[in-house]
């Protein structure tokens, strides 16, 4: 089975000849493997140094001109350390990025935990024009690149060592969309990436027992597909999320989301969702942001007229 | 030199608006002046004009000397000015390049602006074009790693199009007295000049015989200065840094700068 991160070497050196604005900077991470393309395009291939936070912010400067940064290291550097970087010189910027990231969760299993990294996901989906996918493959990952690296966005790619086995038709692996990997009747498990793998094993073992497991797979978790997370949800009502992320957010809560005033719940949220650009007096920017006395009022009203129409 | 009118204006802004760090524009000010009258080429009726220079405030909280000098070359109108940190002003405490014509960039936060300013040098030198790329950058703001890891990335680079401009104004050796920059840019590897940055005359001497090329050293120039210059009680250290004057304050601060 082909690595994920063989297929990013191979992906840049083929867009690479047909894309002259394609720039690739890495943290002295995939040196070798990149060689390929290093070598036919040593103007645009930067193996910048040891210097995470720069080398994102530094490539602000590149899309600035008009290039199109791809910045590559593994997780906890080119995300958590150079957090603030995505956040502001790309995030309050509009700028786009590709981000490609190695070595997340537990691939770095024998590294400790400086090398773990699951809240990668969440942070980047703080950002409102980001996008987050989770490729369990190295054929979604290339689909999915070649469908968002040009957007005008922060594309997110958190690329896994371990591929799962499920070879999905190229016709359903679409950027934000879902994909139902198995009809069932009894429960859903939805899941992500490659932790797919696992949840396949689990319902063979399931199957023996005459239990009927739907999955549902997600390669992209921003933007999100909650229509296949309600059509599934309703039919088992018994749902599973399952995810090699932070507990604190992920996929569970963005299938919390997909529920939330679908089913027998009336569930409201008031939050930042995202920069408040502008300037004005604190009750102003809370007021632009939703959070005023007027907007928490409305938004009670609307939930119960709702409730009340149900 | 002493941007009197200029001053004014940044005065005239913080009280109206309740809102601007004085000192940290009057230590700029005349730096910027210079750069917008004798140096950048830059187009106030397309300020995103393709052979532009590139000039990045990274010291963003100077913003108020910015503003006025983008003001005096006509890049933003009277009525900006005037809605300087209000609600629907273009205007704020930090810049916004997404609303301020001749921003290059949104910064604030220190130690961002300047990687920026790299970044944007090696775009250019990729697409083989010939603008040029100032970053200013302030004394305590190179108290951020970032500052030092850009350095090195430039200088490895040999971003010859790249000139950094130090606000060397003692903010920084308020926390870290071991303060000698020179020493600290030269041992970077890059092409080290001081200069008084309030002397129309060494700026003169340093920027029009600054030899700029897409590949070569980077260079900085030092600029002393001093923070809050022109107003005797506003100058140096001190609770003045993101003061807003009061009624007595700010009439003494006309005062001082009208004589």
């Amino acid at each position: 089975m082909k690595k994920l991160r063989q297929e990013f070497a191979d992906l840049m050196l083929e867009i690479g000849a047909v894309d002259n604005d394609l720039v690739v900077l890495v943290g002295d991470i995939s040196h070798g493997i990149l060689q390929p393309f290093a070598q036919k395009y040593p103007d645009r291939y930067y193996n910048v140094g040891i210097c995470e936070p720069t080398i994102v912010n530094m490539s602000a400067g590149l899309s600035k001109v008009g290039l199109t940064p791809v910045v590559h290291t593994i997780a906890p550097f080119i995300i958590e350390r150079s957090y603030e970087q995505i956040k502001l010189d790309f995030g309050y910027q509009n700028l786009p990025l590709n981000l490609i990231s190695v070595g997340g969760a537990y691939d770095y299993s024998q590294l400790g935990c400086s090398h773990h990294c699951y809240t990668d996901v969440s942070l980047i989906s703080h950002i409102e024009n980001s996008c987050v996918m989770m490729p369990g493959t190295a054929k979604e990952f290339k689909i999915l690149f070649n469908q968002s690296y040009k957007k005008n966005c922060i594309n997110y790619f958190k690329l896994t060592e371990y591929p799962h086995s499920y070879d999905i038709d190229e016709k359903h692996v679409t950027l934000g969309k879902g994909v139902k990997v198995c009809d069932g009747s009894d429960f859903t498990i939805f899941t992500v990436g490659s932790m797919l793998q696992n949840v396949l094993e689990v319902k063979e073992f399931f199957t023996k027992k005459n239990i009927s497991i739907e999955i549902i797979y997600f390669h992209t978790l921003k933007p999100f597909d909650h229509e296949i997370v309600l059509e599934s949800a309703k039919k088992t009502k018994n749902i599973l999320t399952v995810e090699e992320l932070s507990a604190h957010d992920g996929l569970h809560n963005l299938v919390l989301k997909s529920l939330a005033g679908k089913l027998d719940l009336n569930v409201n949220q008031l939050a930042i969702n995202g920069f408040v650009h502008g300037y004005g007096s604190y009750k102003e920017i809370q007021d632009k942001a939703g959070l005023s006395v007027d907007k928490i009022i409305k938004k009670i009203e609307i939930a119960l007229e709702l409730k009340n129409e149900q | 030199m002493l941007n009197t009118d200029l001053r004014i204006k940044i005065v005239e802004m913080v009280k109206r608006s309740g809102e601007g760090h004085i000192p940290s524009s009057f230590s700029i000010v005349d730096i910027l002046d210079f750069l917008y009258g004798n140096i950048l080429k830059v187009d106030s009726e397309n300020p995103k004009w393709d052979q532009r220079d590139h000039f990045i405030l990274s010291k963003g909280h100077g913003c108020g000397a910015f503003y006025a000098v983008l003001h005096k070359y006509n890049f933003i109108t009277d009525k900006d000015i005037i809605d300087y940190s209000k609600r629907d002003g273009i205007l704020g405490g930090h810049p916004d390049m997404r609303f301020v014509p001749g921003a290059e960039a949104s910064t604030g936060s220190l130690g961002h602006g300047f990687p920026t300013a790299v970044g944007t040098a090696l775009g250019l030198r990729i697409k083989n074009k010939n603008n040029k790329v100032y970053a200013l950058v302030g004394d305590g703001e190179c108290h951020e790693g970032t500052i030092w890891e850009s350095a090195q990335v430039a200088r490895n680079l040999n971003l010859g199009n790249l000139v950094a401009i130090i606000d060397w104004n003692g903010s920084a050796s308020q926390l870290m007295p071991i303060d000698d920059l020179p020493a600290k840019w030269e041992a970077f590897g890059w092409k080290v000049s001081v200069i008084d940055g309030h002397s129309k005359n060494d700026m003169e001497l340093v920027f029009k015989n600054i030899s700029l090329n897409i590949n070569g050293t980077p260079q900085v120039i030092i600029a002393k200065t001093i923070k809050g210059k022109g107003v005797s009680f506003i100058e140096g250290h001190g609770k003045w840094h993101h003061r807003i004057p009061n009624e007595i304050e700010f009439k003494n601060i006309l005062d001082e700068l009208s004589q």
